[in-house]
């Protein structure tokens, strides 16, 4: 209980009456039911669940701390939502949560939390709830832990995993989210943490974000899912040392950037998508030391894409490693590391002598005519983009990266990340374990977001 | 036919041109791997030298061999021995003597560094064009009498195949692009064997531009198992048409 006492003296603080908590233990089957366990107790008690508890919707209206026991489940029955907290300072931890309701006209759950604060829900599992955790007005949550599995082939009925809307100062840390629509969705949330979670096979995005300001996402693993992530309307968001993995489709993106004014993406990688990053209508963002590899398109930087920075990234092994829209790139473009650039360095400074033009006849062609795909890395056409790059004549003068480096970054090569797949369901393993080895956890490891080893 | 078979291989084994080209082609590809630190990356460049190089080789070489042995060709044609025999035996120790050495120089380093399905597919289409090649040079040498014109109708027909055609298919979507030509541009480029073994091998290394909106319909046709079917009927008939012509050329021909 030793975890509990913070906030115990805080509530004996706060309500006088209660200074005694007590601890209630609750078995399925019997006597009373959960409900009626709850509605008996003081606030700041703590009660411990064990076997499946089937009996609708829960409802927890008073601070309380739920601690999941041996095989303790919380069964919705298919009846609004499995549990609904609405009370500030609960607790949920350690609990198999299923069977809220589907219904797109009530946004039914497995957890919801109504307008409360100092939420901690923790280590759950979560099993094919339409939105899986759904906070809204919440501030100071901490979503831990938690593993939310939508229904695979049946994504279409599926809402969101973690959902927040309207909510502040929360904390999304270690939780895995698969299977539903956007694995992790934030709409009016301001001042929040979202780090080393994974997110992977989700209908639509794995991470969204809407007009939510002065956020950061940092250590997260996002694979596979419809679109990648979005982060849309929002100003003074930090992306740093994700993974964006194998997002492929036609609209699919590693990071889709819309309305995006002052971000920052730093140390992230970007591999096998068809499109590493899409910027769209930003101001202001530092693209700084991230890694592109094998990607359809690295960065689609679109014309209305305003005093953005690209600093030491690593462009290697893209089939296009820039596109735009126009010919007016008002963006600077320095320092970073091109596998294509074919210059020299005289001086040995590191920094290539002429600058690099990254920007290809064919990847214009296919700008102009998506068909044109078809003679990718024909000899005709690595013979053109050799001549527009001697001579320019269609790509943008101001596209171009003056200092660019020899060698990536920091006389480093980057070794291919790994999928997080094969970790499936192997919870024992060290997080910092070398990558072979690799770990649901092992977002949550700072070594492994960037794989770099020695060049040479 | 067997008998000519074995003595045009043996007379292969011994020529240096294809060790010359097996020692080549492994330097490349060897040379590839070890400068960059990426297999994958090695991989495209290897595409790249694999669709220009190949075809070329497989060309001149059958059309420079078939010149050097035509007197032996003549001794061969006063045996009683039929035409075909003697034709089809030189071809298949040609085909085979080339297979062997694009397996050495590209098919080893490839199982070496990056043993994956993109490298089969590359060695498996390479392997197309070596045979598609082979029998348009040995179609080309039976045509022309002097060996320099020939040379000269193998190098303008891999100048057509890896430069002209795409350069007028491409200049024909660009002019027509006011139209619904999407449907035609698949096929139009699937007749090329270098740009149908080309597609082929995209589809594995440049997955993630091939499922962009535009190689999706690249991906659904030539990815399915019936596009696989269909391109290796293609590279078939670049093969079998050929030979039908060169035996018909063959046997009629004045030596």
């Amino acid at each position: 209980m030793r975890e509990l006492k913070g906030s115990i003296l805080l509530l004996a603080c706060l309500n006088v009456a209660h200074v005694d908590a007590r601890t209630w233990r609750y078995r399925s089957g019997e006597g009373a039911s959960l409900q009626t366990v709850i509605n008996g107790t003081a606030s700041g008690d703590t009660v411990v669940v064990e076997g499946t508890v089937s009996e609708g919707s829960i409802r927890v209206d008073r601070p309380l701390v739920l601690l999941g026991g041996a095989h303790a489940v919380i069964d919705g029955g298919g009846e609004d939502d499995a549990l609904l907290i609405t009370a500030d300072h609960v607790t949920v931890k350690g609990f198999t949560i299923r069977g809220s309701r589907r219904s797109n006209l009530d946004d039914m759950s497995g957890i919801k939390v109504n307008a409360c604060r100092g939420t901690v829900i923790a280590n759950n599992i979560l099993d094919k709830c339409f939105f899986a955790i759904y906070l809204s007005g919440a501030r100071d949550a901490l979503i831990e832990g938690n593993t939310v599995l939508g229904e695979p082939g049946a994504e279409e009925h599926m809402a969101n995993g973690i959902h927040l809307w309207k909510c502040s100062n929360a904390t999304i840390r270690n939780n895995r989210v698969e299977y539903h629509r956007d694995g992790i969705y934030f709409e009016f949330v301001t001042d929040s943490r979202i780090t080393g979670n994974t997110t992977m096979h989700n209908l639509r995005y794995g991470l969204h974000f809407m007009f939510s300001h002065r956020d950061a996402y940092e250590d997260n693993h996002f694979e596979d899912n419809g679109a990648g992530v979005a982060v849309m309307f929002s100003h003074h968001i930090a992306m740093r040392r994700n993974r964006f993995l194998a997002n492929r489709g036609a609209s699919a993106y590693g990071l889709l950037l819309k309305e995006i004014n002052d971000g920052e993406i730093k140390d992230n990688t970007f591999q096998d998508n068809t499109t590493g990053i899409m910027v769209d209508g930003c101001n202001r963002i530092k693209v700084h030391d991230n890694v592109f590899r094998l990607n359809g398109w690295a960065l689609r930087l679109f014309a209305n894409a305003i005093d953005c920075d690209f600093r030491g990234n690593t462009f290697a092994g893209n089939t296009f490693d820039v596109s735009t829209n126009g010919s007016l790139i008002p963006n600077t473009m320095s320092g970073n590391y091109w596998d294509r650039y074919s210059g020299y360095d005289l001086d040995r400074d590191g920094y290539g002598d002429v600058p690099h033009r990254p920007l290809g006849f064919f990847t214009l062609l296919v700008e102009m005519q998506p068909y044109a795909m078809v003679f990718s890395r024909s000899l005709f056409v690595s013979l053109l983009d050799r001549a527009e790059r001697l001579i320019p004549s269609l790509s943008p003068e101001s596209m171009k990266d003056d200092r660019p480096l020899m060698r990536p970054p920091a006389h480093l090569s980057t070794v291919s990340v790994h999928s997080a797949e094969a970790c499936d369901g192997d919870t024992t393993r060290d997080p910092c374990a070398p990558v072979d080895a690799c770990s649901p956890g092992l977002a949550a490891c700072p070594h492994l977001i960037h794989l770099r080893v020695p060049h040479g | 036919m067997l008998k000519v078979f074995k003595y045009t291989l043996i007379d292969l084994a011994r020529n240096r041109f294809v060790l010359g080209y097996a020692l080549l082609l492994l330097l490349v590809a060897q040379g590839l791997f070890a400068l960059e630190d990426d297999p994958t990356k090695a991989l495209l460049s290897l595409v790249q030298v694999v669709m220009a190089l190949v075809p070329l080789i497989a060309l001149v070489f059958t059309v420079v061999y078939m010149y050097d042995t035509l007197e032996f060709t003549q001794l061969l044609a006063v045996q009683p021995i039929r035409r075909s025999s003697i034709l089809g035996g030189q071809l298949l120790a040609l085909a085979l003597a080339l297979l062997l050495a694009q397996l050495i120089g590209l098919g080893l380093p490839l199982a070496l560094h990056s043993p994956s399905l993109a490298a089969a597919v590359l060695s498996l289409s390479g392997s197309a064009l070596v045979l598609v090649f082979a029998v348009l040079g040995a179609l080309i040498a039976l045509k022309q009498r002097e060996k320099a014109r020939g040379v000269g109708v193998a190098l303008a027909v891999w100048f057509l195949f890896v430069l002209v055609y795409d350069a007028v298919l491409m200049w024909g979507m660009f002019t027509l692009s006011d139209y619904p030509i999407e449907p035609f541009v698949v096929p139009l480029a699937g007749l090329n064997p270098i740009d149908l073994a080309r597609i082929m091998v995209m589809l594995q290394v440049d997955l993630s531009a091939m499922m962009g909106y535009s190689g999706a319909i690249y991906k659904n046709f030539f990815g399915s198992a019936a596009g696989t079917g269909v391109a290796a009927l293609i590279l078939l008939l670049w093969v079998t048409i050929p030979v039908l012509f060169a035996f018909r050329v063959f046997q009629r021909k004045d030596l």
